[in-house]
């Protein structure tokens, strides 16, 4: 007699394969399975991907969906992973087509979902800077909100993610300059927005743990933008906490 | 000056209706306190430690007992039970204190490859050994007794040669955990593999079964399909009439996954359970 081990084994190689055999009566009805599965999977990947689907239409987007499944199975019993690796599927999938720009909507998109379930830590406030030596400001490290992710793209993504929020949306023009960005969670809110690209170096490095005095030479900020800079983190809420470095 | 009081034992999910925990209602549910026994929610939703679906999930237990129900462990899979899924779990139940926990009877990956499915096991004897083991170890784990569901089947495993109650009965038995009836399943399962539906519900042990679940199911050619998206239909009904007058008034879950309504008529649902659990409860008086 089979073992349970091998029984399942040929299930799951009949989900997968229609040719396959599997020692299960009505076999017709194994359809059944193949359906489910591939409409649960369908379903959890639109659910991260809004814009994606709305942009290729349904046809495509249940195509999408069989090839990435096909490539990149699900590994967890928690649907919410079965995005992961859409973004990278998408890179590869239509690498040298004009829709490889759908790839970075992707990333947004996923950035966003991440965001959708990261913890929001209580902010500090800028007075928290006057704990400080003024001669070590600039050498102060600042941990961002969990939640915080910053995307660049070569693309428009930002403008066709906002164009997107609702069903048959016109077009955004592509030839549009490229953008950057950031998705982060406040309590009971998601943004999505795109960020001035010195400002967006300049988080790019602090998220990266870059101290104060990199991160503003990464950017390419002179006093004022430093002052609005400085500014942006703290009243958008997205400063945890600041330490000194060792140096 | 605000203090958080210790919660203590959660608050017990009583014998009548309660209804699933669905986000789009969190906002419903918590503005108008429909009087519904309790609520359910899919575990695997509750998972992560930020966002609105838990920040919603808090404030409604706040307002109603609480079942957790996992659709993703896959107890029954031989290549063992993921563990860091195990361990989610087990956060999960720390942070909303539930009053029952529950999973299924099914098996959900092999070969690496998760089906994020309920597939169905052979009822054979190297079956009950591996489910009642893995419930054993998760129970051990998570620190409470599972209610383990059956599941709607569309096929059945040439090896079987138990009868899926008696598959249960002996997972329970061995393993210790109580058992959720799912009465659409029995229905679902029955129809579709010509079961007798009257004989399973008589052939589990009275003394396991710890909540019921009753949902509709939808029609393609000659087989039913499990798909929690219409009302509960008069069969099945029927059937939860005859497991009430076996099993005794029992928590009830009105489930309603796909093509969700709007609240009132999950609530009305749920008041057709609650006469029939009146009816039992007076006829017993």
């Amino acid at each position: 007699m089979a073992s349970l081990r091998e029984m399942q084994g040929a299930f799951a190689a009949a989900l997968r394969d229609t040719a396959a055999a599997c020692p299960v009566t009505p076999a017709d009805n194994l359809s059944i399975y193949r359906n489910n599965t591939a409409v649960s999977f369908r379903l959890a990947l639109e659910g991260a991907f809004p814009v994606v689907r709305r942009r290729v239409g349904d046809d495509y987007f249940r195509q999408l969906s069989a090839q990435y499944r096909a490539r990149f199975p699900s590994r967890s019993g928690d649907l919410h992973w079965i995005g992961r690796d859409f973004p990278a599927f998408l890179l590869e999938h239509l690498h040298g087509t004009d829709y490889v720009w759908l790839a970075d909507l992707a990333r947004l998109e996923w950035s966003r979902e991440q965001a959708s379930i990261a913890r929001v830590e209580p902010a500090v406030a800028a007075d928290v800077l006057g704990r400080f030596d003024p001669a070590q400001l600039e050498r102060l490290v600042f941990t961002l909100q969990p939640s915080l992710s910053l995307v660049a793209s070569d693309f428009p993504v930002f403008t066709v993610w906002a164009a997107n929020q609702t069903e048959n949306a016109p077009p955004v023009d592509q030839s549009l300059p490229g953008e950057c960005g950031m998705a982060r969670a406040r309590i009971d809110v998601l943004e999505v927005r795109p960020l001035e690209p010195r400002l967006f170096s300049y988080l790019s490095a602090l998220s990266a743990g870059a101290p104060l005095v990199d991160a503003i030479a990464a950017a390419g900020l002179d006093q004022a933008g430093l002052v609005n800079a400085l500014g942006f983190v703290f009243t958008e809420g997205l400063v945890c906490s600041v330490q000194e470095t060792g140096t | 000056m605000s203090r958080l009081e210790p919660r203590g034992d959660p608050r017990p999910i009583p014998a009548c209706a309660g209804i699933g925990f669905r986000g789009v209602h969190q906002q419903a549910l918590l503005a108008d306190r429909p009087a519904v026994g309790w609520i359910e929610a899919h575990t695997e939703n509750y998972f992560h430690e930020g966002g609105p679906a838990a920040r919603g999930l808090e404030r409604a237990r706040a307002n109603y007992p609480l079942s957790l129900h996992g659709v993703g462990l896959g107890l029954g899979s031989a290549e063992g039970v993921d563990r860091g899924h195990l361990a989610n779990v087990k956060r999960a139940i720390a942070r909303f204190e539930p009053a029952l926990v529950s999973e299924h009877a099914c098996w959900g990956h092999a070969g690496g490859e998760f089906f994020n499915d309920l597939l169905p096991l052979p009822y054979t004897d190297e079956a009950v050994e591996l489910l009642a083991r893995q419930v054993g170890e998760a129970q051990d784990f998570l620190g409470v007794r599972l209610l383990i569901e059956n599941v709607s089947a569309y096929v059945t495993f040439e090896h079987s040669h138990l009868q899926e109650w008696e598959f249960l009965a002996a997972v329970a038995g061995i393993s210790g955990c109580g058992l959720l009836l799912d009465v659409n399943n029995v229905y679902v399962s029955s129809q579709n593999l010509g079961l007798d539906a009257l004989a399973f519900i008589d052939g589990l042990p009275p003394d396991r079964i710890g909540e019921i679940h009753v949902a509709g199911h939808a029609r393609s050619g000659s087989v039913l399909i499990d798909d929690h998206g219409s009302q509960v239909c008069d069969d099945v009904w029927q059937l939860y009439r005859h497991a009430v007058n076996r099993f005794g008034a029992l928590p009830t879950l009105i489930e309603w996954d796909t093509n969700i309504p709007a609240l009132g008529t999950l609530v009305a649902e749920s008041r057709r359970a609650d006469l029939i659990l009146g009816e039992v409860r007076g006829l017993a008086a």
